[in-house]
């Protein structure tokens, strides 16, 4: 795995080239104290060309200039390509993990490595950097130019200074572990204010105005108390540099002043000795917080690695085979779904057998939870069947080429999710090249062409977030058109009308009846007269299939189907006029 | 990681004085804490302006030799001549005033080799006399020049230079004081502050929140919960940042940059004018810099907005992405976002990288001008050295001020817009508190007198309803989605102001109750249990203070027995990080709660999602038991439910359309008879479902 060396390395050339900024501009630093040095010896000697002095600070200062921008240019713009990179590679390695991954996985954390974890990388590899390289130059050059002027003076003024930098270390990790706590608190504060308003009826029908008050206070002061805890050490980091740098100086007044009065060293050298002591603050607290900078890079990017670890359970075979036909057929399927823990969970569909022979339609219905869309989810391997369960045209769909198999299907989810973009976007996700035509000849499909031309802007209307938000059975209708588009060979409907009324959902479905003609297709529903035309009808109890058959068969079987069918009919007559 | 990056970020003015004054209001408790911090602050800002004023005492004082020689026709008035003969004067040149001394320059008649006195009869005279041919005889002593002096032995120097090593050390143990006592008062100041800060927060915070539990429902409606999430933390924490951060060192700033200049213009106006020069350049180029950084930086926060909407997004839909095989887009997609939001913080990068060093550059520009033009100043007498080296010092702290005061900007800018938005928060109306009135003994007769409703006007959600609920008896309401039916228990809660006829508590239209008197007479439950977080106990007694056992009794009374199978009992915790309830469950909580605050009236509206049998059973017994000897309303599905109602009526698109018991209703052979029969008639168990489902 990579590490915060391997990615340097790859940008090695900025690296080095802000490296050398860099040193540039230390180095010209380091000669300003002894300018000034020079001028103010000649001024005790009652001698000019000062003007010379003024015009070598300049010149050095027009050159820290350039190689500041520099440096900077070079090491931070290797920071972001190492982020931009590493969050690239991230994303791309997400597109390739599976369902199982995502079913265990929490949003919020796999959004912390991708925006915290990598800013953290990215900032161990930008001013980490730079918190190393330049004490590394700074530190000895100033000292050893102090010692050049005296040795004694320069031991006795740095003294206090590696304080500083050892206080840096511990300093930098305890204000880390209290700022997160402020940020927890915060986060408390925030998920309670939210809480509360989702819950307002509640709260105002209860009459808790009060005692809610009172229980935020606690939530309040905690943010406080956190807050306050915080400043207790962090209040301290400025005053405290103040005063080990001031203790140097303090040192250097007394002990190099004394110096001047006994003309061991001249007013000069006691000039540019304060100098380099207010110049070697900065390194000595880069010091300190380059190992909390370093060390938290690394513990992000383990994260970031034990994430790009994880292998994608849904893999490509090795030798992809192609579809031939559609027809489907499922042999002694039994599936538990695989949980993260090592335990075995119960079957979540058992023993199914079934054949759905090519261009036909089957249905499928049963209660919440029974199993349906499991089902609907085997074919096309967002979880994987065992292996030789199920065959598409006489070919194992565990050896088919995934991308293939999954552009031969059209799959219409319980949950219609929508991206945020435009409704044509959406209707042309499968294939984003597709024509104006194409996609409102799918929304026609799905019934909700009309209902796109009252939008404001058309097919051009964003839906989600940031656009207008639609509703459930509108959503529905995107998803469908969505899965139309592609004109798949195969069709699996897993219950995507359940948001809209009956009389639309068999409109639509009447509709489509022409469409499914010639695919194979499943058909989940809740209702059942949106199955009761199709070839064969299987329904599905805890797991297994327990009626099978065609409409008029299964309503003389007098099983569940028949039941939910009176149910059903009873309803609809009921809000007929 | 928290989703809010939508927030309006339209800035306006940066000062707005009415804004600006019922801010300060916040502050005004705390006034004299915050009077200290000023204070404070501008105490130390003073230490700051003390420090190289030390050094330049030292240098002057005891660094360098304190006299030169004046040749001139008549003795000076000024700096302690003594006459050396020949119209020349030794003189004390820190006792000359400087436009004295720098005629004396201009006209050559000051010597620029320096001298020690050795007074005769003092006690370094003793060492004179070792030397003789060392120093030179003056009327009164000897006089010594630098080099003279540098030719004795260390220790006869030190004797010699004995006061001024004295003044030295005196002169560094200040120095160490006035570190110690800034050291000090600076944490002090830092604490001091960010608890009046925190205060201030905490008063803010918890004003706004118990505002906005007092809002009325159709504010709720209007405005999402993350823009009051927004409110209470974010903008709340925007304006602590001006009071803590800005608003103090906007005095220390100024109080610096005032203070440096007054020294400056004390010790040599004319190289303080010099320097005085670059500040409009430098005050431009902290300003630009500003300007600049504000607007990388809020392109920069688009951005990563963006970008973590993007993969947010994607982890969301991707399964939709795997299954409609459109992974290599998505990733094109998002390499143009990663793009876009390097390139905005290499952009951003540019600006640090460019106005830094620029700001850096004309600090060291300010130096070499001391250098040079002090310098010229130090040759014809009308600064000192140490004047010079302090010259250099101040040069260098008065460019942290100015860059500070234009970040200052900003952080002003972005409070009062946030003060913006919490003040049109804090101006919404409450909820009527009512016209406060309330009975001992209520028994709970509910009547709707002609009511009509609408949640936009003229769109009537019900038109003209009128019924009446006898203490202790059932209405069950039946009707499909849309009629009205959650509307009635709204506006029975009040929730919603009515917009014509009359509700009545035992005869008192309720809007002259008292409101927390009317909803504190009725226990509501609805059909989906909103659960907060905490454990079961939390749930069913919420914020009350009903002790614990009538908690757990309410519970053991609505059969809610699976708590006691839960591992930690009623103090199980619910939602994230602790157990699932079933929706059976959550119900029988709700009934908890309901019981547990002992209404006089229960208004429910039955679930009608599918509950497995034995919690059905549960429920339906639970029920039974809640309502009896209490009015209660009920949106009803269950067939029991309904039949055992001693009236029924029948809503439809707002109007009531039947009403009367099951028996006569089914009599009257209408709307009601024909949802009986179809639902209930074969099997007699079931549930009324809305049509729509």
């Amino acid at each position: 795995m990579d590490r915060l060396q391997t990615w340097l390395w790859r940008y090695r050339g900025r690296v080095l080239a802000g490296f050398i900024a860099l040193m540039i501009v230390n180095g010209a630093t380091i000669l300003v104290p002894l300018i000034i040095r020079e001028a103010i010896d000649r001024l005790t000697r009652g001698e000019g060309g000062l003007l010379q002095s003024g015009l070598m600070i300049t010149g050095l200062a027009v050159v820290v200039m350039a190689f500041r921008f520099l440096w900077r240019y070079f090491f931070i713009g290797a920071a972001r390509r190492i982020e931009r990179a590493i969050r690239a590679k991230l994303y791309s390695h997400l597109l390739g993990l599976s369902a199982s991954f995502y079913n265990e996985t929490k949003t919020g954390d796999l959004m912390a490595h991708a925006t915290n974890d990598i800013e953290a990388v990215a900032r161990a590899c930008g001013f980490g950097i730079i918190t190393i390289a330049d004490p590394l130059f700074m530190i000895p050059v100033s000292v050893a130019i102090m010692a050049s002027i005296d040795p004694r003076l320069t031991l006795y003024a740095v003294l206090p200074l590696p304080i500083l930098a050892l206080f840096m270390v511990w300093f930098g990790a305890v204000i880390h572990r209290r700022f997160e706590a402020v940020q927890e608190a915060f986060s408390t504060l925030m998920e309670k204010v939210r809480e509360t308003v989702s819950g307002i009826r509640v709260v105002k029908s209860f009459v808790q105005e009060r005692g809610t008050e009172i229980d935020f206070s606690t939530t309040n002061q905690l943010q406080v108390d956190r807050n306050m805890a915080l400043v207790r050490i962090h209040g301290l980091f400025h005053p405290l540099i103040e005063l080990l740098s001031g203790a140097s100086l303090a040192i250097i007044l007394w002990i190099g002043g004394i110096d001047v009065v006994r003309a061991s060293i001249s007013l000069g050298d006691f000039v540019a000795f304060t100098q380099y002591l207010s110049m070697l603050i900065w390194p000595m607290i880069a010091m300190g917080w380059a190992v909390n900078l370093i060390q938290r890079g690394r513990a992000s990017l383990g994260r970031i690695n034990r994430l790009l670890a994880e292998t994608p359970e849904i893999v490509e075979p090795a030798k992809p085979r192609s579809l031939r036909g559609t027809r489907i057929e499922i042999r002694d399927l039994t599936f538990a779904y695989p949980s993260g823990n090592g335990r075995v969970a119960s079957p979540a569909l058992s023993d199914i057998q079934l054949t759905i022979d090519e261009g036909m339609t089957l249905g499928v219905v049963g209660l919440t939870g029974a199993g349906k869309s499991t089902l609907a989810h085997l074919i096309p391997r967002v979880f994987d069947p065992p292996v030789g369960t199920i065959c598409i045209g006489g070919v194992d769909i565990r050896d088919v080429g995934l991308d293939e198999l999954r552009r031969s299907i059209g799959f219409v989810p319980q949950d219609p999710f929508l991206f945020s973009a435009t409704l044509a976007e959406n209707i042309a996700f499968g294939a984003p090249e597709a024509s104006r035509e194409e996609i409102e000849e799918a929304a026609t499909l799905a019934g909700f062409h009309e209902e796109i031309l009252e939008f404001p802007e058309g097919y051009e209307t964003t839906v989600g977030e940031r656009g207008i938000s639609l509703s459930g059975g509108q959503k529905q209708r995107v998803a469908i058109a969505r899965a139309l588009l592609l004109k798949p060979r195969i069709v699996i409907f897993d219950d995507p009308l359940s948001a809209v009324d009956a009389e639309r959902e068999e409109y639509i479905l009447g509709k489509l009846r022409k469409f499914f003609h010639g695919r194979t297709s499943i058909l989940i529903a809740h209702r059942i007269s949106a199955v009761m035309h199709a070839d064969q009808t299987i329904v599905i109890d805890k797991g297994r299939i327990v009626e099978r058959g065609t409409h008029d068969e299964l309503i003389a079987g007098g099983g569940i189907y028949e039941r939910i069918w009176r149910l059903q009919q009873a309803e609809r007559r009921a809000i007929q006029p | 990681m928290n989703g809010h990056f939508h927030e309006d970020e339209v800035l306006g003015k940066a000062f707005d004085a009415r804004l600006m004054r019922r801010l300060i209001r916040f502050l005004k408790p705390y006034r004299a804490l915050f009077a200290a911090c000023v204070l404070l602050t501008v105490f130390i800002a003073g230490l700051q302006l003390v420090i190289p004023y030390v050094s330049k005492v030292a240098i002057d004082a005891y660094m360098t030799l304190p006299r030169s020689i004046l040749a001139l026709d008549a003795a000076p008035s000024e700096g302690n001549p003594i006459d050396l003969g020949d119209g020349r004067y030794l003189v004390e040149i820190q006792a000359v005033p400087p436009e004295l001394r720098r005629d004396w320059e201009t006209a050559g008649a000051l010597s620029t080799e320096r001298y020690l006195l050795i007074e005769a009869g003092s006690d370094e005279a003793e060492v004179v006399e070792r030397y003789p041919e060392a120093l030179t005889a003056v009327p009164g002593g000897w006089i010594a020049s630098e080099e003279d002096l540098r030719a004795l032995p260390t220790r006869d120097l030190e004797r010699l230079r004995g006061s001024a090593i004295a003044g030295i050390v005196r002169l560094a143990a200040l120095f160490a004081v006035v570190l110690l006592v800034r050291f000090v008062f600076t944490i002090l100041q830092v604490y001091l502050l960010q608890y009046t800060g925190q205060r201030v927060m905490y008063d803010m915070r918890r004003g706004l929140f118990a505002h906005v539990l007092r809002l009325p429902l159709r504010f709720f409606d209007r405005n999402p919960v993350g823009r009051l999430v927004t409110r209470v933390t974010n903008d709340v924490a925007a304006i602590n940042e001006m009071f803590t951060s800005m608003l103090v060192n906007l005095f220390r700033d100024a109080f610096l940059i005032l203070g440096i200049l007054i020294v400056m213009f004390g010790l040599e106006w004319r190289l303080a004018l010099v320097i005085f020069a670059l500040f409009p350049v430098i005050v431009f180029a902290a300003w630009q810099f500003r300007n600049r950084v504000r607007v990388a930086y809020r392109e920069v926060r688009r951005q990563i907005a963006r970008l973590n909407a993007y993969i947010q997004e994607s982890i969301s839909g991707m399964r939709i992405i795997q299954l409609f095989v459109q992974e290599l887009k998505a990733n094109e997609r998002f390499s143009e976002i990663n793009q876009a939001k390097y390139a905005a913080q290499i952009r951003q990068m540019l600006t640090f990288a460019v106005f830094r060093p620029m700001m850096s550059f004309l600090s060291s520009f300010a130096i070499a001008l001391v250098i040079w033009y002090g310098g010229f100043n130090v040759l014809r007498g009308s600064l000192s050295l140490g004047a010079l080296t302090a010259f250099i010092q101040y040069a260098r702290m008065l460019f942290e001020p100015v860059l500070n005061l234009s970040e200052g900007y900003n952080v002003l800018q972005a409070a009062m817009a946030s003060s913006e938005r919490i003040f049109r928060l804090l101006d919404e109306d409450a909820e009527d508190p009512g016209a406060g009135e309330a009975f001992p003994a209520p028994e709970g007769r509910i009547e709707f007198r002609d009511v009509w409703f609408a949640y936009n006007e003229e769109d009537w959600v019900l038109k003209g309803v009128s019924f009446v609920a006898e203490p202790g008896r059932h209405v069950a309401i039946v009707g499909p989605t849309g009629s009205g039916k959650t509307t009635i228990i709204r506006i029975l809660l009040r929730m919603y102001p009515i917009q014509k006829g009359e509700i009545l508590l035992d005869g008192v239209p309720i809007e002259r109750l008292d409101l927390a008197y009317l909803r504190s007479r009725m226990a509501v439950v609805l059909q989906d249990v909103f659960l907060f977080s905490g454990d079961i106990m939390d749930n069913i007694r919420l914020r009350s203070d009903i002790p614990e056992e009538v908690a757990i009794e309410s519970a053991r009374f609505v059969n809610a027995d699976f708590v006691e199978a839960l591992p930690d009992g009623y103090h199980t915790e619910v939602k994230e990080r602790g157990v699932t309830l079933s929706v059976g469950e959550r119900q029988l909580l709700s009934f908890a709660r309901a019981v547990a605050f002992d209404p006089t009236v229960l208004v429910l509206d039955e679930a009608t999602a599918s509950i497995d049998s034995h919690t059905e059973a549960l429920i339906q017994r639970s029920l039974h038991k809640i309502m009896e000897g209490r009015t209660s309303i009920v949106i009803a599905h269950r067939l029991s439910t309904i039949r055992e109602a001693d009236r029924i009526i029948v809503l439809h698109k707002g109007e009531l359309v039947e009403s009367g018991t099951h028996e006569q209703l089914l009599a009257l052979d209408g709307l009601y008879a024909a949802l009986h029969s179809l639902q209930f008639a074969e099997t007699g168990e079931g549930v009324l479902r809305d049509a729509s489902d």
